[in-house]
Order: C-alpha cells, then structure tokens, then sequence
C-alpha cells in the first residue's frame, strides 16, 4: 500500500471543515481577564537586565532588585496590537512556506529534541548523536506531513555546542522551516542566525524569508530563563519569528484548575510576546500553553490526560482573541507510552484532532517520539502519520454536491445492482483508501497483513537510502561548517553557556 | 503534658500536615528543655513515617506528602539548629545535599525528590538551583553526606552533572559521597557514563536507588 518513490519535499497542511470552540465568549472573557490580572498585579520575572530595561522604558513596573515586572493592562493593549496575525515561516523555496495565519489550515512540526534514540540497526536506546539529527531531518524532509522542523534528537556528541550543530544538520538535510528550542543566549543565537542568514542570501533577505525560527519556553509559573530570553531578543532583532511557550502544569506549577491553568499560561506566553514586541515591534510570535497534570502519586508528567486535551485546543480561542497565532498540541507529537500500546493511539489522535478543528495555526506532528518525548524511535513516524491521515479525512467532513450524491449512478445501477464495475468507481475508490502501513499484504501463506512494525522500518530504510534532500550549495555548507567550527573554539560562548546565564 | 504525650502530638502534627503546630511544638520542646534528637525522632519522624506509609499504600496523594514532609522539615529546621549547637546528630536514615546543578533553574523535580527522602527518613539539605559545582564540593566537605542529588532538566546542562562528579574527584572525596542523577534528560546510560553511582528516573525510584545504595 505504501508507495515510495523519490520527490522533493512537500508540506500539507490540514485544513478542517468542522470547527469547535471550547469556550463561550464569557468564559474566553474572564481567562484573558484574570490573565492581565496576573501581568498587573502578580508579575513575571525576566532575569535579564536587558530584558528588565526594555520593560521598565515602555513604562511598566519593574522591580530590578526581584527582577519582577508587572505590566499594566493598557500597555498589552497597545503592544499586542503590534503583533501580526498573520506571517510566513519560509521554507528554502515558497512551495514550503507556512502561511500562518492563512486559509490553508494547520501545519504540523516534528518535535523532540529528545536525548535518546533507539537505534535502527540495534534496536538498542541509545544516547542520540549529530548523524541521527541528519537522518530524522531527511526522513521528515520526505513526509509531507511534517511542514515545520525541531531537531528529533540532540546532537549529544557534541557537547555544549550541541544545539548549533543540530540546527547545521538540519539546514544540510531539509529544506523545510527550522525551528530551534534549545539554542539559549545570544552569542549561540546569533551563530546560528548567521548560518540562516548566509543560506537565505543576507540579513535582509532573511528577515524577508525568515526560513529559522525560535521557541522560546518559559519556567513556570510566571518566570523566564536569562539564556532564553537573550536568544529571543537576538532572534526578534534579526526579524526572525520567536514562538513562546509555556508549561503550567495543574497542582504543580498552577493551580489544580484548567481555566487557572490557561490563564497563567496566557500571562506567561504574553509577557514573553510583549517584551518583544516592546524591543522590535511587528516581531512574528505565537503562543503555546501545554496545560499538563501530573501524576499525583509519582509526580510524573502526564501525557494521556483528557483534563489537558480539551484545555490545550481551548489555547487556540485565547491565542486569536489575542491576535496571536497558536501552537495547540499537548503531547509534543509523542506519547508516554510503548510503541503499539494502545494508549499511544488514544492520545495521538485526540490533541491533534482537537487542535485541528479547533482551527490552530500549528500542532505538533509526526515526530516518532516516544516514552514522553524523550526517546525517538524513527519507524514510529509511519504510526503518526496513519494518526494524522485520519485527521484530514475525519476533519474534512462529508462533501455534499451533485456529483457525490450519485443519483444518476443510482438510477442507472438501480435496485439489486453493483457499483463495482463502473468507470467513476475505479477512478473514486482507491480514494477511499489511502496508503497505510496497515495493510500489507502478507508473503508468509495463511497470513492476512505483515507487522505494521516491519513495514514501517522498510520505509525508513528506503527512505534514509534512497530519499536525497536538495542539498545547499558547497560554498554555503562550507560557510556553516566555519561558522559552527568558530562556535565550538569560542570561549565567550563556552562562558556565556557556562555561569551566570541566568544571573 | 509529659514527654510521650508531646511526642505523640508532634507525631500527629505531620499526620494532620499542620505545620504551624509542629513548629510550634518543636519551639515547645526547646523550651522545655527536651533533648532535639529525641524530640525528632520519638516524635515527628514517626509522624513522616506514617505518611509515608500512606502515601505508599495509594492512600494519600502528593499534595498531602509535600505538606507532611514541610511541616516535618519546619520542626526539624528548628531542631536541627539546636542539635548544631549541642554537637550531637539526628538519626537518619542517611543524610544528602541536593540541588539543580549550574545554568539550570528548574526546581520542581529536585524539590520532589527532597521531599520523597525526607518522607522516608532521609535527612536533606536543599541546596538551591544553578548551583555551580563548587558549592556542592564545599558542601559536601563540610556536611560530609552520605548522598549527593543532581538534577539537570535541560540537554545543555546536563553537562554539569558530570562537572560535579569531576569537581568532586579532583577534590579528592569522590569516594566519600554516593552520586545520583536525575531529570528529564537524563538516563541511566548518561549515569553510567558520567561515573554517577545511581540515576532515579521519578522521585520514588530516586528513593529506592537511594535505599539500595546506603543499604537501608
């Protein structure tokens, strides 16, 4: 059922036809209410002078000893209101730009960034490495699902330059919009930005096909990390979009209440988009809230909760009453689970199929991650993508016209008839049954379908073979290799990571 | 009221997760000239032992175990002083510095882990987040514990983990301290190649590889 044959990369986005709202004006009213109650009268801290004296100028309250701000309402008024609705997230060519914001839907990123990976020869975990962030990145490159890319794993052979070469390896093996959640401070931000900025061509040129990005998360409840911040603000002044996240977490980091949850997740992702705003005003930002639960015996961080579900697709009503685009998902695009638990399928289907119809602008996607986005098993992309090929046929509904009511097929066939053998038949049902891992036919006599497992790993293998992502140009890959090179001899660099970042 | 029925009210202190009666009682036992040692672990360790219990049999939840193990280490903050100045030492299951190790300021998985120690008769010092690897050699010098507790949540400091166990070699009391590690990154095959002597993968395992370690 699976056909492989080479193609440059695509990107499909999932536009749904049914739409939800989690939350009725009131209530959406009352969260962003109690949300800037939280900014004026609570505050975030921003541990960074630099950040602190960007906000203490546009005239909130800073208290630089607590490195607390507060923020008056009407000064996210204003500022929000700089903010675009509406931006691409380039791909090195415009057949791979995400318009978000746009009309075509949801578009999906691979996550993870996960530490450990089990490795495809052995099928032992191991620590991940440099080689494997190049490999998902052409794998992802290949499936059309995945429009926006983390790196899966981290280049952990790498050592403190990590982050930098993994955002090298993935400019060198898809051509798809790169996002980076671990590349902290500015001296590594702005390494990184200037490999971005030799592929597109100039400062300029990149700021106007911004093909890299940044997530910025922060700790909650209601701080940010000194590191992040500074690489958010290189990244915004270089006009490169910068999403922010937050992970409040009921009974832990927020209180034991989703709408609680939301709204201090809300004040945490704007007073990140506000300090922006306030420095380089029109920065592209998103929001990102993952309303979590934990455990309350273990302590561990939940994955499968209904609780977190439903309140994740509620994000996306509180990001557009903002004026903000949305990352809605809760999961990362993994699972806490095994490989073919059914747990895994419960909660790959509910958050993206909630977030798509919810209308986000992004969601986490196919990333092959499991055992709660830590571990990257590579053959599990082919289970996520069954999950999201679902979403688009359950999210599109039912076309009703002429042509798909049939009548004259039904006259013409009539009572007692078949509609096998007609011409419209053949062209319109394999359309009812799109490749799938699922239904292999089996070699072995008396057995119906092959291991959807063993399917999936011939895919991969076929893929990391025989898929070749459009290479840069040798004189560019040249220029990233010195460029990630001068990183790792850099010792204000190997400072900045090392002490005081979050001074 | 005499001595057993002080013990049994601070017992019950924890058991009700009433902080401000157990320091109120351990302010009273000072007063009263009552030996700190006892005062803990006659009574408010039999208090923690009973959460714990609960906690372990599934029938309390977190919430209730953080509120015992504060309220627990709010009187034996109070002893503790006392004990100091009196030279004499609590029983302990064994005792431990912990912290979130330097660049990292995430606080929430290393405060559980204290937290589930303590509960189980641990004696823990909390030492912080971004704790650079220095003060966990001067700690360590000066407290002489028998545990260390590493947290790291971040790919990029977990690093630092390893620095740690470095500093501490080079410090020449490696030997002297049983390492743990811990965080969301973090795996028993980063453990084992950091020389770390045990890595807990959720606060309760951290427990267990702790048990396993001091042999109690």
């Amino acid at each position: 059922m699976i056909k492989l044959e080479e193609r440059r990369a695509s990107i499909q986005p999932i536009k749904s036809k049914l739409k939800i709202s989690i939350l009725d004006d009131e209530e959406l009213s009352k969260i962003n209410r109690t949300a800037r109650d939280i900014l004026e009268e609570v505050g975030v801290v921003f541990p960074s002078e630099k950040a602190l004296k960007i906000f203490a100028d546009a005239g909130a309250k800073v208290d630089f000893d607590k490195k607390l701000v507060k923020i008056p309402s009407h000064l996210v008024t204003d500022y929000l209101k700089k903010a675009p609705r509406r931006y691409t997230l380039a791909g090195r060519r415009p057949e791979l730009d995400a318009k978000i914001g746009g009309e075509d839907g949801t578009y999906f990123f691979c996550s993870g960034e996960a530490p450990s990976i089990v490795d495809f020869e052995t099928g032992q975990k191991r620590s991940s490495i440099k080689t494997d962030v190049a490999n998902m990145a052409k794998i992802v490159d290949y499936f059309p699902m995945v429009s926006l890319v983390w790196p899966t794993v981290s280049a952990g052979d790498k050592g403190e330059t990590a982050p930098i070469h993994g955002v090298e390896a993935l400019f060198n093996n898809t051509e798809k919009h790169i996002q980076t959640e671990s590349v902290m401070g500015e001296i590594p931000a702005k390494y990184t930005i200037e490999m971005a900025s030799v592929i597109a061509g100039g400062r300029d040129k990149l700021r106007e096909r911004p093909l890299y990005s940044l997530l910025l998360c922060g700790v909650a409840p209601l701080a940010q990390d000194k590191a992040g911040l500074e690489s958010a603000l290189a990244f915004a002044e270089a006009g490169l979009p910068v999403g922010l996240m937050s992970m409040p977490t009921m009974g832990l980091t927020a209180p034991p209440y989703q709408a609680a949850d939301l709204a201090i997740g809300l004040a945490e992702n704007l007073a990140g988009c506000l300090l922006l705003q306030i420095a380089y005003p029109g920065t592209p930002n998103y929001i990102c809230i993952l309303p979590a639960v934990i455990n309350p015996r273990s302590g561990d961080y939940m994955y499968g909760s209904a609780f977190s579900q439903i309140a994740s697709a509620a994000t996306v009503q509180l990001a557009h009453s903002n004026g903000l685009p949305v990352l809605s998902s809760f999961n990362f695009g993994g699972s806490a689970y095994k490989l073919n638990d059914w747990q895994v399928g419960r909660e790959n289907v509910y958050v993206p199929l909630l977030s798509v119809m919810a209308g986000a602008d992004m969601s986490f996607g196919p990333s092959g991650m499991i055992e709660a986005s830590s571990l990257l098993d590579m053959p599990r992309i082919l289970f996520d993508q069954e999950v999201f090929q679902a979403i688009d046929i359950i999210s599109d509904g039912i076309k009703v016209n002429d042509e798909t009511l049939a009548f004259d097929m039904i006259r013409d066939i009539g009572p007692q008839g078949t509609f096998l053998g007609q011409r419209r038949t053949a062209e319109e049902l394999p359309k009812l049954w799109p490749p799938s891992i699922l239904f292999e036919k089996s070699r072995i006599a008396g057995e119906k379908y092959r291991d959807a497992e063993e399917v999936a790993r011939e895919v991969i293998d076929w893929v990391l073979k025989n898929h070749h992502p459009a290479p840069l140009d040798e004189k560019v890959r040249q220029e990233l290799r010195k460029i990630v090179t001068a990183a790792d001899q850099d010792e204000n660099l190997k400072r900045e990571l090392k002490g005081g970042k979050h001074g | 009221m005499d001595n057993k029925e002080l013990f049994a009210k601070m017992e019950q202190s924890i058991i009700n997760y009433d902080k401000d009666e157990a320091v109120r009682l351990a302010n009273m036992a000072l007063e009263k000239g009552i030996e700190p040692v006892a005062a803990i672990n006659e009574g408010f360790v039999k208090g923690i032992q009973a959460v714990g219990d609960l906690f372990g049999r599934e029938e309390i939840f977190l919430p209730e175990l953080v509120m015992g193990a504060d309220a627990m280490t709010a009187a034996t903050d109070i002893l503790g002083e006392a004990i100091k100045k009196s030279g004499g030492k609590a029983k302990y299951l064994a005792t431990g510095i912990a912290g979130t190790v330097e660049g990292d300021i995430h606080v929430i998985g290393i405060n559980l882990v204290t937290t589930f120690l303590v509960a189980n008769g641990f004696g823990i010092k909390f030492l912080g987040t971004n704790v650079p690897s220095s003060l966990f050699v001067d700690q360590a010098k000066e407290l002489k514990p028998d545990l260390i507790l590493l947290s790291a949540l971040l790919t990029t400091t977990m690093p630092n983990q390893k620095e740690v166990i470095d500093s501490l070699k080079e410090a020449g009391i490696r030997e002297n301290v049983k390492v743990i590690v811990g965080g969301a990154p973090v795996s028993q095959d980063w453990a084992d190649q950091i020389g770390a002597d045990g890595y807990g993968e959720n606060a309760g395992a951290a427990v267990e590889v702790a048990r396993k370690l001091m042999g109690v």
